[in-house]
C-alpha cells in the first residue's frame, strides 16, 4: 500500500509551500493546484485520500468546489479539509452547510494541519 | 392611560413663587382642600379656573394644559419599555411625576437617551463601515495570508534541525518576503486610518432630519393651516389642477424624461406653493433643536415643502375621514384623491393632529437593492438605516410581484407586534430602453390596529405572526435561518 495522497487547494504560493513539506514529511503524498477548477479537475481524475481545501480561491472558490464534490457521487465521501480565515464565522458556517469534513483557520500551526489529515486521511498508507 | 400634568404644574409653580396653597385657593375662590385634589390630580379643573390660576401664578394658560409635557412623558414611557434599558427591572413609576415635580431632570433624561441612541448608531455605523469597505476587507485578508505563510515557514524552521540547507534558505527567504509584504500592507491600513476620510461623524444630517421629524411627531400644524388657506383661495394653479390626460398623453415616449402625472402635479404644486410656505418652513427648520448643520435644514426644508404639497392634494380632515371610512386602503385613497399610491402611503404616516389621529403608520421606502431611500419611524419600530431590513419583512416580498400588496404580521424580539404592508411601485413609467426603477413602499402599524386597516383582514393573527428583527446585526435570533450576519451584541 503506497502513501495517503494529499490534494492541496490554495493559490498562495508560499503556503503551499510550507504546507507541502510538512505533509511530506508527515508522509503524505502532496498534490497541489493553485485554482478552484483546477482542483475540481484533479480530484476527479485521480484519487486523493483528503483534500485541503481554501476558500479564496480565484476563478471557482472553495464554496463551489465543495459543492461541486459533495453533489458528485464518486467524491461524496471525500474528506475536505476547509481554510477559512480567523472572524468568518459566515465562511465557515456555509462551509459547514454544504459539508466540509474539518475546518482550519487561518493562521494555523503545521501541527493542527497535520492532525487533521492524518486523522481524516486515515494516516499515513491508509487510503 | 397618561394623567393630567395641570395639577403637577399648579404645585411646582406655587412652590416656587413661594404661595401657600391655602393663599392660591383664596386669590382664585376655591377652599385649600379642592386645590390640594387639583394639585394631586384628584379631580379635574374646569377651564375658567385654569385662567385664574394661571393669572395669579403670572404664566399663560397654555403653559398649564401640559401639551409640551405629555409629549415628555410619552417619550419617557418609550424609554421605561426599550427592552435593552429595562432589562427586567420592572417599570420605573409613572413619568408623570418627574415630569411635573421635576421637568429639568426630565428633559435631561430625554437628551441623554437620544445622546445614547446617537451613539448606538455611530457604532453601527462605523462597524458597517469597516465590514464593507473593499480596501479594509483585502487588507485584512492579504494581512492574515502573509501571516499564515510566516507562521508556517517560522515553524519548519524552528522546527525541523534536519532542514536541508537549500529548504533552511527556501523558508527563510518565505520568511523575509512575507513579512515585507505584511509591512507593506501595515503601512497601507495606517495611512487609510489617518487619512481625512476615514472620519466618522456620531449623525449624518439625515438622522439630525429623523430626530426633527420624531420630535415633532411629523404633523406640522402651521403647514397643515397654509394649506388649507391656499385651497380656500384656490392658489392651485391650472397644470397642478389638470385632470388625468389620456393614455396616449400620460406616458410620454422619451424614455428618460418621463414623470407620472401624479409626480408632476405634486412638482408643480410645490412650485406654487413655495412663496406661501418658505417663510414657516424657515421658521420651522431655523428655530429647531435637532437641525444642527445646514445640510440637515436642507434636507428638513425638501421633506417640509413635500408635506405642505401633500396636505393641499390631501387635505387633513378629508383624508382622515376617508382613510377610517376606506380602511385605509390605498387604492381607494389614491383613486379618491387622484395621487399616487406612495403620495397616499406618506400622507397616512402624517394623520398625528391631537385629537384627530388616525392610525399611526411608519413609513419606509426602499429601492430593489435594499437601500432605504425614505423612512419614517415608528418609536418602538426602529427603521433601519444602516445595513438591510430584517429579509422577512413585507419591503422585499414587495418585489417580487410589483404593484400587488405584501403583508404579513411580525414580531420583534422586543415582543412589539406589527403589521406590514408594502408595494413595489415604479418611480416613473418604465420603456423598453431603461430598466424598471422600482421602488417598494412600506407601511406598518401596531398589530393591535390591524383592525382598523383593510390589510390585516382575512389573516390569522395567533398563527400569522413570524419572528422578525429589524437588522441582522442587532438581532439576538441566533438560529434564524435567514441570519446573514452575526449579532454585534449576543
Amino acid at each position: 500500500m503506497g502513501k495517503a495522497r494529499i490534494l492541496i487547494a490554495e493559490d498562495e504560493q508560499n503556503i503551499v509551500e510550507s504546507l507541502s513539506f510538512i505533509l511530506n514529511r508527515a508522509g503524505f503524498d502532496v498534490d497541489t493546484a493553485t485554482d478552484g477548477t483546477e482542483a475540481l479537475d484533479r480530484v476527479r481524475r485521480l484519487p486523493f485520500s483528503a483534500l485541503v481545501l481554501d476558500i479564496m480561491l480565484p476563478g471557482m472558490n472553495g464554496f463551489d468546489v465543495l459543492r461541486a464534490i459533495r453533489s458528485d457521487q464518486k467524491l461524496a465521501a471525500l474528506p475536505v479539509i476547509v481554510l477559512t480565515a480567523k472572524g468568518q464565522a459566515g465562511d465557515r458556517r456555509m462551509a459547514e452547510a454544504i459539508g466540509a469534513s474539518a475546518f482550519i483557520t487561518k493562521p494555523f500551526s503545521n501541527a493542527e494541519v497535520v492532525a487533521h489529515v492524518s486523522r481524516l486521511a486515515g494516516g499515513v498508507g491508509g487510503r | 392611560m397618561a394623567r393630567n400634568l395641570t395639577g403637577l404644574k399648579i404645585r411646582a409653580l406655587r412652590r416656587d413663587r413661594k404661595l401657600a396653597q391655602g393663599e392660591l385657593a383664596r386669590r382664585v375662590g376655591i377652599s385649600a382642600s379642592y386645590l390640594n385634589l387639583i394639585e394631586r390630580d384628584k379631580r379635574a379643573i374646569a377651564g375658567g379656573l385654569v385662567d385664574r390660576i394661571a393669572a395669579e401664578l403670572g404664566v399663560e394658560r397654555s403653559d398649564l394644559d401640559g401639551v409640551a409635557e405629555r409629549r415628555v412623558v410619552a417619550s419617557l414611557e418609550e424609554i421605561a419599555a426599550d427592552p435593552e434599558l429595562a432589562s427586567g427591572g420592572g417599570h420605573p413609576g409613572p413619568a408623570e411625576d418627574l415630569v411635573g415635580r421635576n421637568p429639568a431632570w426630565a428633559a435631561l433624561v430625554l437628551r441623554l437617551y437620544q445622546a445614547w441612541l446617537d451613539q448606538n448608531q455611530a457604532v453601527l455605523a462605523l462597524a458597517d463601515r469597516l465590514n464593507r469597505d473593499p480596501f479594509l476587507g483585502d487588507s485584512v485578508h492579504r494581512m492574515l495570508t502573509n501571516v499564515t505563510s510566516i507562521r508556517a515557514a517560522a515553524e519548519i524552521l524552528e522546527a525541523d534541525d534536519a532542514l536541508t540547507p537549500a529548504d533552511r534558505r527556501r523558508f527563510r527567504s518565505i520568511v523575509a518576503t512575507d513579512a515585507q509584504k505584511l509591512s507593506g500592507t501595515a503601512h497601507a491600513l495606517l495611512e487609510f486610518f489617518n487619512s481625512a476620510h476615514m472620519r466618522v461623524r456620531s449623525a449624518t444630517p439625515a438622522e439630525h432630519v429623523d430626530a426633527f421629524i420624531l420630535a415633532t411627531d411629523n404633523y406640522f400644524p402651521e403647514l397643515e393651516a397654509v394649506a388649507a388657506d391656499f385651497l380656500a383661495a384656490d392658489r392651485t394653479p391650472d397644470a397642478a389642477k389638470e385632470k388625468l390626460p389620456d393614455a396616449s398623453s400620460r406616458f410620454p415616449p422619451e424614455a428618460t424624461v418621463a414623470e407620472r402625472f401624479e409626480t408632476r402635479r405634486f412638482r408643480l404644486l410645490k412650485q406654487a406653493l413655495q412663496p406661501v410656505v418658505a417663510e414657516p418652513i424657515q421658521a420651522l427648520v431655523q428655530s429647531h433643536a435637532a437641525l444642527v448643520s445646514e445640510e440637515s435644514r436642507t434636507l428638513a426644508t425638501a421633506a417640509l415643502a413635500a408635506y405642505a404639497a401633500a396636505a393641499v392634494l390631501m387635505p387633513y380632515e378629508h383624508f382622515l375621514e376617508a382613510a377610517e371610512r376606506w380602511r385605509y386602503d390605498l387604492d381607494a385613497l389614491s383613486r379618491l384623491f387622484g395621487v399616487s399610491y406612495e403620495q397616499a402611503a406618506h400622507r397616512l404616516a402624517t394623520l398625528h393632529r391631537p385629537g384627530a389621529e388616525g392610525v399611526r403608520f411608519a413609513f419606509m421606502r426602499t429601492d430593489a437593492s435594499g437601500y432605504v431611500t425614505k423612512r419614517l419611524p415608528l418609536p418602538r419600530l426602529p427603521l433601519p438605516r444602516y445595513g438591510n431590513a430584517c429579509p422577512l419583512w413585507a419591503i422585499h416580498a414587495a418585489f417580487q410581484n410589483p404593484g400587488v400588496s405584501a403583508r404579513g404580521f411580525g414580531e420583534l424580539p422586543s415582543g412589539e407586534q406589527f403589521l406590514f404592508f408594502a408595494r413595489a411601485v415604479e418611480k416613473r413609467p418604465s420603456s423598453a430602453a431603461a430598466p424598471r426603477h422600482l421602488l417598494s413602499v412600506m407601511l406598518a402599524c401596531a398589530a393591535e390596529d390591524a383592525g382598523r386597516v383593510v390589510y390585516g383582514d382575512g389573516i390569522d393573527l395567533g398563527k400569522a405572526m413570524a419572528p422578525i428583527g429589524t437588522i441582522c446585526r442587532l438581532c439576538p435570533r441566533e438560529a434564524c435561518g435567514h441570519r446573514q450576519e452575526a449579532p454585534l451584541i449576543t
